[in-house]
């Protein structure tokens, strides 16, 4: 304000003495270099400013590099109600913004191995629009017409068995909206305990292979790139974050089961949380201690019945759209003590995804496994992570030496690089290979300990079926989220079982178990006799695999009354048959059979596609099932559209891709920049500035005070 | 009206002085680095430089181009990066990628003066040098990018610190990374190396 009279008075102050000149000459020329300096300062200041502003996703990452406070806020809630063998859940994800401007939320998560999801339920404010499945492309079109119209809308596709992506558009500022899901799933029975898991996030999954040379180079929906092995690699890696960098406002479940299993409950446990349970004659209520737990990692619950009342056998009947459908489990009760010498390879996931308590756990498993053995078997472990790497050149005797030698090798263990599982799994199968005869007395088995965080399940998968030969794989999940899919299928396709450990205090339990289990299967060549029908019946899995110890054989068939009887033979481990029969009269009623029988022929299409390419016909089959059934499948997609607009098209849409935590005990192999600038600079140029203007002020006030 | 400018005379006055403390500080630090690593090379054992310091000295830095030499501590957090370059990553004398990251406006500023080729050398408590040869420098955008450990060669060195150089802002969300990787030096080429012999001298 004052810098114009200033001047003003200068030019007037001409004619005055000469040392009194030279001094105003000198006041005015300091000031227009304060006025210089100002305005070269400030578009440093602009500049810094558009930079952040110009990608609209300021919100996302604080000043510190960290994530926080994301413009969406995600939370669940997990209704689940057990019913028998059935989990039904209501799984409802609200995404709140907190923005000013409208957003799209994109959430990659996880849901149960086994899950099949048949319902979507879409709520804004007081409205509900329920969501129908249709094949992808369409449900994409769909989805992309109504986010362009900018109305409200929700698309949930399958990425992976068990991993899923929400579509969320046209989010008002400051508005929550929730995506419900229903899905069911069959609970997890053996050795007379039951186990649910509800998985809440996701291991960050290493992509093999090469990167795609058209992939584009800037950032994606994820952190990974699309590879020539993971060609989808971007979008089932979604970010992680701390859970406290998100702090208690978002990413956070709350968890409430309704279990009536039917039979009198003695026990609930969870080696994951502190729960509380509460009973109501056969029914129990069960939530954790804590309230809203956070997504870090998989809600694990168990619950056995109270002794002597582990039930053997048990069928459920269902008549849906005039079909009959029927749940059958059996437990054969058989046990095996004969102990035939072993061949066992273990073969220890060492890759960065295992850091943290991951790590711990494993060296725990595979300490556990070393102690089961006994002087006829022969033992190896291989370690692998970018590279592949084996103790012995081949399987070693199990004695003192030998022992003491593994030990010292799993003690020194660490995790680091890659998860490069093809060559490990090479090296584990195709071991000893061309002395057959030397070992043909051990039974030979693999024990494969890790996360399964990669992203080219199938392709291992595949892997498994071919090179396995006369072997069994067993696999062991650790981790606070192990991807379960590829423990499952991998010990499916390895004729063998699988666990999944917790916590380090569940590893002595579990892992006794599994190894107790190995010693053989107590069934194999079973072969399922169904009752006189009047159509044509179908029961999956078609061919079930060999039955383990405290394993219980399931069987979902369709056109099966509930009368009868149904043959169920096999052949002991000592060769002899073995045959029982299951009355079907005695059915309990079920609900969402159809469902599961729906997900089981889906599955069994899907496997003849492993090597790659799905033929016409079984994709379109797959599709008619998923239909008729409301089923997401790799082909089918839950929509929902609301009808009307209510986001002005000339507004824009920022899309926030929300990301997942990292699960609780690992520790993340993705490192951020750290913040590495001072204040420095701007300290100096502000101290600068100021006193120069000081300055002037005390030259002005000089002169005014004269 | 005079307590007024004299006030604000004081008050920035103070703010200067904190804005040239911070470069003040990281250059006097260097110096007393200087004996805690001379301390932990000759005793083998991690040493920090006062008691009450939450960092110690894990590696020399070495620039021979630009004839900068420092301190490497451990650990990236703010109050290490006050006084030297932070190890944020990895053992210089292990196996694996070293990520090393600095204030652009303290001790890394001399990295825009990198180039593709440029030399450096990192020197490890055991006093062996480890000759590194800058491959590639981009800029990256920390909101969206991370180091993916996993993916790092083993003989990568990472050199990281904020960008633009010249930039006010504190906060700004561009890296400037510097990727070098190991050259192994053949014994007789290290013995006639004079920076080796003139840093042991100068312990």
């Amino acid at each position: 304000m004052m810098l114009p009279t200033t001047l003003l008075r200068l030019e007037l102050d001409k004619p005055r003495l000469a040392p009194r000149r030279v001094k105003r000459c000198c006041e005015g020329v300091s000031l227009w270099l304060a006025m210089l300096l100002l305005l070269f300062v400030h578009p440093l200041y602009a500049e810094a400013a558009s930079a952040a502003e110009g990608t609209g996703m300021l919100e996302f990452v604080d000043a510190d590099g960290r994530h926080q406070g994301q413009a969406t806020l995600l939370n669940t809630e997990y209704q689940v109600r057990v019913s028998g063998l059935i989990a039904d859940t209501r799984l409802t994800q609200s995404f709140r913004n907190t923005s000013q401007q409208w957003r799209e939320g994109v959430f990659v998560f996880p849901l149960p191995e086994k899950a099949s999801v048949y319902g979507m339920t879409m709520r804004v404010g007081e409205r509900e629009i329920v969501g129908d499945v249709r094949e992808k492309q369409e449900a994409k079109r769909r989805y992309e017409a109504a986010k362009k119209a900018g109305k409200n809308a929700a698309r949930v596709d399958q990425q992976r068995p068990n991993l899923f992506t929400t579509h969320l558009a046209n989010i008002p500022p400051g508005e929550t909206i929730t995506v419900e899901l229903n899905y069911q799933q069959t609970v997890r029975y053996q050795s007379g305990e039951f186990e649910l898991r509800l998985p809440t996030t996701l291991t960050p999954r290493y992509m093999p292979g090469e990167p795609l040379a058209q992939s584009p180079q800037q950032w994606q929906g994820g952190w990974a790139r699309p590879t020539t092995a993971v060609p989808d690699a971007d979008a089932i890696s979604p970010f992680t974050v701390q859970a406290e960098d998100v702090g208690d406002q978002s990413h956070r479940a709350v968890v409430n089961l309704e279990i009536d299993a039917g039979l009198p409950v003695a026990d609930v446990a969870s080696p994951s949380h502190a729960l509380r349970s509460t009973w109501d004659g056969h029914r129990v209520r069960v939530a954790p201690e804590q309230g809203a737990v956070p997504m870090d990692q998989d809600v694990v619950v168990r619950w056995s019945p109270v002794r002597g009342q582990a039930p053997s056998a048990a069928v459920f009947h269902e008549r849906w759209q005039g079909e009959d459908y029927l749940l059958a489990l059996l437990v054969p009760g058989l046990s095996r003590n004969q102990n035939l010498p072993r061949e066992l390879v273990f073969v220890i996931d060492t890759s960065g995804s295992m850091a943290g308590q991951s790590i711990g756990q494993a060296r725990a498993s595979l300490l556990r496994g070393l102690a089961t053995l006994s002087p006829g078997d022969r033992f190896n472990i291989i370690q692998f992570n970018s590279q592949t790497h084996a103790l012995f050149m081949q399987a070693v005797p199990a004695n003192g030496q030998n022992l003491a030698r593994a030990r010292r090798y799993v003690e020194g263990l660490s995790a680091n690089g890659g998860t490069e599982m093809a060559p490990a799994l090479r090296v584990a199968l195709g071991e000893n290979s061309p002395e057959e005869e030397t070992t043909g007395q051990h039974v030979r088995q693999v024990v494969f300990i890790t996360d399964g965080a990669v992203g080219n399940e199938a392709a291992l998968f595949e892997q498994i079926r071919q090179q396995l030969g006369g072997r069994r794989l067993f696999t062991v999940g650790i981790g606070s989220a192990p991807n379960l899919h590829f423990m499952r299928e991998a010990a499916r396709y390895g004729r063998g079982s699988y666990t999944a450990i917790s916590d380090i205090a569940d590893v002595a339990g579990q892992l006794d178990d599994l190894f107790a289990k190995m010693q053989a299967p107590v069934l194999t060549d079973i072969a399922i006799e169904l009752p006189p029908a009047a159509g044509p019946a179908e029961a999956y899995p078609i061919r079930p695999g060999d039955l383990f110890a405290g394993e219980p054989l399931v069987q979902v068939m369709r056109g099966v009354k509930s009368s009868g009887s149904l043959g169920i033979s096999g052949r002991l481990s000592d060769g002899s048959r073995w045959q029982t029969s299951l009355d079907l009269s005695r059915a309990a009623s079920g609900t969402g059979l159809h469902r599961h029988w729906g997900r089981e022929k889906i599955d069994s299409l899907m496997d003849q596609t492993l090597s790659g390419h799905v033929g016409d016909e079984s994709r379109q089959q797959v599709v008619e099932l998923a239909l008729a059934h409301q089923l997401i499948t790799r082909f089918t997609s839950f929509v929902a559209v609301d009808s009307t607009p209510v986001r002005e098209t000339s507004e824009p849409l920022t899309t926030d891709q929300v990301p997942t935590l990292l699960p609780a005990g690992s520790s993340s192999t993705m490192l951020r920049y750290p913040q590495t600038a001072t204040l420095s600079p701007l300290l100096t140029a502000l101290g600068l500035l100021g006193l120069i203007f000081s300055a002037a002020g005390w030259m002005l006030q000089r002169r005014v005070s004269r | 009206m005079n307590r007024l400018l004299l006030l604000l005379t004081v008050m920035f006055g103070t703010v200067l002085t904190v804005g040239l403390w911070i470069p003040f500080k990281a250059l006097v630090a260097q110096e007393l680095l200087e004996l805690a690593w001379a301390e932990s090379q000759a005793r083998q054992i991690e040493t920090r430089p006062w008691p009450w310091a939450d960092t110690w000295p894990v590696a020399r830095l070495s620039l021979p181009e630009l004839g900068q030499s420092m301190i490497v501590l451990d650990g990236a957090h703010g109050e290490s990066l006050a006084f030297g370059p932070g190890q944020v990553l990895g053992n210089a004398a292990g196996p694996g990628p070293v990520v090393i990251a600095g204030h652009r406006d303290t001790h890394f500023t001399s990295l825009r003066h990198l180039e593709a080729g440029s030399e450096l050398k990192l020197q490890t408590r055991s006093g062996k040098w480890y000759r590194y040869r800058v491959n590639s420098i981009r800029v990256v955008d920390s909101r969206y990018e991370q180091i993916d450990t996993a993916r790092l060669d083993d003989h990568t060195l990472l050199l990281v610190t904020c960008y633009p150089f010249d930039s006010l802002d504190s906060r700004g969300p561009l890296r400037y990374v510097v990727q070098a990787t190991f050259e192994p030096v053949s014994v007789a080429a290290a013995g006639s190396d004079p920076l080796q012999i003139d840093t042991v001298a100068g312990l």
